[in-house]
């Protein structure tokens, strides 16, 4: 961790995200609201009073439950979404991978996506092209690159969007629960590329339910509980202690 | 261990700081001139994607306008008789046609194109307002065809005159009017998708409430004075002058030049204001 502590790449503060749940807008509540007044919508709480800081070159790994706010963390860091309280300071570029996919349009060729994908990135035409040879051979679609995303199979279709993920440049990356997708040789190889991206001074953030893949890429790990900061530490400590949690809380 | 990891030279020093924190706005207009390359690259696709798998593809561009040529030339011609102050139908008819299926193309298709980008809206922070602004991109075949067409027959037809200069200046503002309308409709839609059920059927209202297959001179003088309130109005009969010489009417154009200049500016203070929780809302 090379000057991490003294210029954290991320740091939060105070992080709340308060969601309304329910449908937005419906004909019922509609015409409900022109008889009397609309009752107020439930809310809930993703993420209460989280604070963390990640320094460059480091590997920051999050576990927690399903609804734990793992996904908002990387959401609102990202600058998808704003918290409703709290600030996060970002220092450079962000790659979000939250999803499989995303943004892939079928009809377009591996190339063509790939080029997309960089563009919404905000990176400048010549960085992207200096990558795409690279990604074609990172996710083994060399053969395939100028073939239209229609024709890929799901493999096919996780491995170019991990090549992306991992090859265009950015400060800080962040990986939710994406690696479930993909399976054997190509996982081992993108844990060693997140690992390298961590090593060469990018701060990435790890999302996973798979406790032994958290404890052996991460430096640090966060541990969320229904939306509040349970403890951050040593992978191996945190990673534990969750574990023992999850297996007393299974009992009862 | 496979070969030594491809991203080693990356991770330059990060160049820029960013605060995310609650906020009622966050887009800036200074944003959105670097949005050039990814408008671009937007359009680039919608284009690509539009006429795969179809045999004709890029041609329906041309019948479009055409077939509504026809109709508007049987429909107001020749059962209606309408006359267009000494130009020949079809030329009066066309020029009008490049602006209306500009106007229809980029309407229909940018109504939905924030929510049919949930992906990229959801799990991406690809600034929002590139997406309606691409479709004015991706569909500029529909005015260009058309308005080309009518230029190229005025022209033959020998109507061009000086004021034909103005027509970069008409470009710019039917630009202004058809980007503040799709800018508006696509982020209402993330919210509220009865924009989505409402705009094809309010299309084809408007088509009859603007002087797009007529000229306002011969409507009665109240009737002239509603459809100026139509921003689409005093546009069209700019355009018209500017192309073939007709008279326009200067109240609808002073109508329309207003209304669009609102409308820009409700339309970015509309965006901004829904843009911030578009992720969530969608």
């Amino acid at each position: 961790m090379d000057g991490g502590s003294l210029e954290p790449a991320v740091v939060a503060k105070d992080l709340s995200k308060t969601y309304q749940l329910g449908e937005l807008l419906r004909m019922e509540t509609t015409l409900r609201a022109l008889v009397r007044r609309a009752s107020e919508r439930s809310r809930f709480e993703a993420l209460r009073g989280v604070s963390f800081e990640a320094g460059r070159a480091e590997c920051f790994g999050i576990v927690g439950t399903n609804g734990s706010g793992k996904s908002t963390v990387l959401q609102v860091l990202a600058g998808i979404t704003c918290p409703t309280a709290g600030s996060v300071t970002v220092r450079g570029t962000v790659l979000p991978l939250l999803a499989v996919g995303v943004g892939f349009h079928l009809e377009l060729t591996g190339r063509e996506n790939s080029f997309l994908y960089g563009t919404i990135l905000g990176l400048e035409r010549h960085v992207i092209e200096s990558k795409l040879d690279d990604i074609a051979v990172f996710a083994e679609l060399e053969r395939y690159f100028d073939t239209p995303l229609k024709r890929y199979s799901h493999g096919m279709q996780s491995r170019l969007c991990f090549a992306i993920a991992m090859l265009f440049p950015a400060n800080v990356y962040c990986f939710d629960e994406v690696l479930a997708m993909v399976d054997g040789e190509f996982r081992e190889r993108c844990l060693a590329e997140i690992s390298s991206l961590a090593a060469t001074g990018s701060t990435v953030f790890f999302v996973s339910h798979d406790l032994d893949q958290v404890a052996a890429v991460c430096d640090r790990v966060m541990w969320l509980d229904g939306g509040e900061l349970r403890e951050i530490g040593e992978p191996e400590e945190v990673v534990e202690r969750y574990n023992r949690h999850l297996v007393d809380h299974a009992e009862t | 261990m496979t070969s030594p990891p491809v991203g080693l030279q990356a991770t330059a020093a990060p160049a820029t700081t960013t605060v995310r924190r609650p906020a009622k706005t966050r887009v800036r207009l200074a944003d959105v001139l670097t949005y050039g390359p990814l408008i671009r690259a937007l359009a680039s696709r919608d284009l690509k994607a539009r006429y795969k798998q179809s045999a004709l593809g890029p041609a329906w561009v041309v019948f479009q306008p055409l077939a509504l040529l026809a109709a508007f030339t049987v429909g107001f011609r020749a059962v209606a008789h309408v006359h267009t102050d000494g130009v020949p139908y079809v030329l009066f008819a066309l020029a009008g046609l490049a602006v209306w299926t500009y106007f229809q193309a980029v309407t229909m298709v940018a109504t939905g194109s924030i929510v049919n980008n949930y992906p990229l809206v959801r799990w991406t922070a690809c600034p929002r307002l590139a997406l309606p602004l691409a479709t004015l991109v991706s569909n500029l075949p529909s005015f260009l065809i058309p308005g080309l067409a009518a230029l190229i027959v005025a022209g033959v037809a020998g109507y061009l005159w000086v004021g034909t200069l103005l027509l970069p200046f008409m470009c710019v503002w039917l630009l202004a009017l058809v980007g503040a309308s799709a800018i508006l409709l696509s982020a209402i839609t993330v919210r509220a998708r009865d924009v989505l059920s409402v705009v094809p059927f309010m299309l084809q209202v408007t088509l009859f409430l603007s002087p797009v297959a007529y000229p306002t001179s011969t409507l009665s003088p109240v009737l002239r004075a509603l459809i100026s309130l139509n921003p689409l109005t005093g546009l069209l009969d700019a355009w018209r002058w500017s192309l073939l010489g007709v008279r326009p009417s200067s109240a609808a154009v002073i109508i329309s030049l207003a209304l669009t200049a609102i409308g820009v500016v409700l339309a970015w203070r509309t965006f901004a204001r829904l843009e911030v929780r578009m992720a969530d809302e969608i």
